[in-house]
């Protein structure tokens, strides 16, 4: 082969060992996942010391701090509050809409369409679009629910402890819920058709064949779209910081929003803590989720 | 469920997900009264481009000559270098990310790799990490090594956050090809590497085209790491468009003319690659 001849200049890649493939990802995977890891750690052992200007071993003084600070555990109630419930809210939507536009008349394909675009929008600018929305003067949305009477003419949404954090999740259902109806619809198309007219056939109800027949044959589906959704809600930071900056108060603070803010305010080690805290459960529960439900790649 | 009903259905279903798009659209065109009308002026409203000569800088070649009078944010929302600084950073990691996984993807796809399972496991967790517990160590390496503020740094930090992505799917990519492909090439005497870049590449130009643009996307909407890595010269539109709120007001066409710049692009792309969404949004592993 002549052809050949020019291509043998990387000749290291023509074995069949896979290391040379590999050797630039596992090289980046090194200098820029696990060296931060290890300096994480390290980080959480230390603190700056604005007296003596310098970065100074402290022990475990982070890690009881930790665990000791009343504005941690509300932002870890937070995040678990924000990942559960908007998981739990995007998966029944999303399952509904996915069932509803699961079909092949004309006129579906562009409903799947228009719903694509909510997830390429940046989260820092969809955070945004519901700050005007939500305005207090002169939102929205605020104006709708005074006009029905849901809330009262003086309240907030943005600036109310209880509210804020809903005023908060309602951009990441908006955004995301597409998410989770295309990922199904996805699901619901692959699907073969045979056992579903056997069941019609057998006088089956709706509501049965969803049960029995749906669900179970998505269980894969549903279990990746569970586990990607729930890390991108656990890592979530733009929406808080656009819309609430962790206000009002400490209501709306996060774990990661914590952390970088902890982290603004020159208390490097203490921030590097929050985070580090933060990737374990991730780590933990994620590599568990991928276990026990059996998700494959 | 009768048949026009679902259709209605559908159809108020995306119009209330396209509605917070639409109504950002109408703040970009609106001029200031209009902004702040209740009830919305949802289409009534006198249409005016000032917040895009404003952001794209057409009025300050418009008004520089007139006595110096550059309206009042005329400069200050001048955001061209901004969107380069997008434009650079989402190619130059699209490119990185892209190199670095369509090798790793096709050993992962096709050589014998011992702990094959465990080595995907690895760059799934990577995937899991919060970009904070990143971004902080990161933070204080950038600015020994002197990476801080550099398109060159957020360009490598936006390449390792979208690895797993591009990693996995390629691979996923890949199988759809025969390894049979490979091996009667290799019978033939071909090298392992004219195998890759000349017959499974070209066949899964589709699938990196594909990859390519999920990069391209998640660079450009990404805020954290550029938040936290740059500090003054450097900034994307996600983090740009967040200092037009300020104490003495917000200025709302404007933002709302950087976010429409910066969100148009992306619907054009992501409708391109539609077929293959899905399977980009589970990293390969829900296929359409």
């Amino acid at each position: 082969m002549a052809a050949q001849k020019s291509y043998s200049l990387p000749s290291f890649m023509n074995s069949d060992s896979s290391l040379p493939w590999l050797l630039p990802l596992i090289t980046m995977l090194i200098v820029f996942a696990i060296i931060p890891f290890f300096y994480n750690i390290y980080l959480s052992f230390h603190e700056f010391v604005p007296a003596k200007r310098a970065l100074l071993f402290v022990g475990w003084d982070n890690w009881i701090r930790l665990f000791t600070d009343g504005v941690f555990w509300g932002s870890l109630k937070v995040s678990l509050y924000y990942t559960f419930m908007c998981l739990l809210i995007q998966l029944v939507l999303g399952m509904g809409i996915a069932l509803l536009i699961d079909s092949d008349d004309p006129g579906f394909g562009i409903i799947r369409s228009i719903l694509t675009l909510t997830l390429v929008i940046p989260p820092a600018i969809a955070g945004m679009i519901f700050l005007i929305m939500e305005d207090a003067n002169y939102g929205l949305i605020p104006w709708l629910l005074k006009s029905v009477g849901l809330i009262g003419p003086e309240d907030t949404i943005l600036a109310d402890p209880t509210l804020a954090l809903w005023g908060v999740m309602i951009v990441d259902i908006w955004q995301w819920t597409p998410f989770m109806v295309l990922i199904l619809v996805a699901g619901l198309r692959s699907l073969p058709s045979e056992p579903f007219e056997s069941a019609v056939i057998d006088g089956a109800r709706p509501f049965q064949v969803f049960r029995r027949l749906t669900l179970p044959m998505l269980h894969k589906v549903i279990a990746v779209a569970i586990l990607i959704r729930g890390i991108d809600l656990w890592r979530m930071v733009d929406y808080v910081f656009v819309l609430t900056s962790g206000g009002p108060g400490t209501a709306t603070y996060t774990l990661s929003l914590y952390s970088w803010q902890r982290f603004t305010f020159v208390q490097w080690g203490y921030g590097a803590t929050i985070s580090l805290f933060s990737l374990i459960v991730i780590l933990i529960v994620g590599n568990a989720f991928i276990h026990f439900a059996k998700v494959k790649w | 469920m009768n048949k026009v009903f679902k259709q209605v259905l559908g159809w108020f279903i995306a119009a209330i997900f396209f509605f917070p798009i639409y109504f950002w659209i109408t703040v970009s065109i609106k001029k200031d009264k209009d902004i702040f009308a209740l009830p919305p002026k949802l289409f009534d409203f006198e249409v005016s481009f000032a917040a895009y000569e404003e952001v794209f800088g057409i009025s300050r070649f418009l008004y520089v000559e007139d006595m110096g009078a550059v309206r009042p944010g005329g400069g200050d929302f001048y955001m061209m270098p901004n969107l380069v600084d997008s434009i650079i950073i989402a190619l130059g990691s699209t490119g990185v990310a892209m190199l670095i996984s369509i090798l790793a993807a096709y050993s992962l796809s096709r050589l014998p790799i011992r702990g094959q399972q465990h080595f995907m496991g690895w760059i799934l967790s990577t995937r899991m990490m919060p970009p904070v517990a990143v971004a902080i160590p990161m933070f204080f390496i950038y600015k020994n090594i002197g990476l801080m503020d550099t398109h060159l740094g957020i360009i490598i930090i936006h390449a390792l956050m979208n690895l797993p992505l591009a990693v996995l799917l390629m691979k996923s990519f890949f199988d759809d090809i025969p390894k049979d492909i490979d091996e009667a090439a290799l019978l033939d005497g071909a090298t392992r590497f004219f195998v890759f870049w000349r017959l499974v590449v070209p066949l899964a130009i589709g699938g990196i085209a594909a990859t390519a643009v999920l990069c391209f996307i998640f660079s450009w909407t990404e805020f954290i790491f550029v938040l936290m890595l740059t500090q003054t010269g450097l900034k994307t539109i996600p983090v740009v468009s967040t200092s037009f709120v300020t104490s003495t007001g917000t200025a709302w066409d404007n933002m709302a003319a950087l976010g429409t710049a910066a969100i148009i692009p992306a619907f054009i792309f992501i409708l391109l690659v539609q077929r293959h969404l899905v399977r980009g949004l589970t990293l390969g592993s829900v296929k359409q």
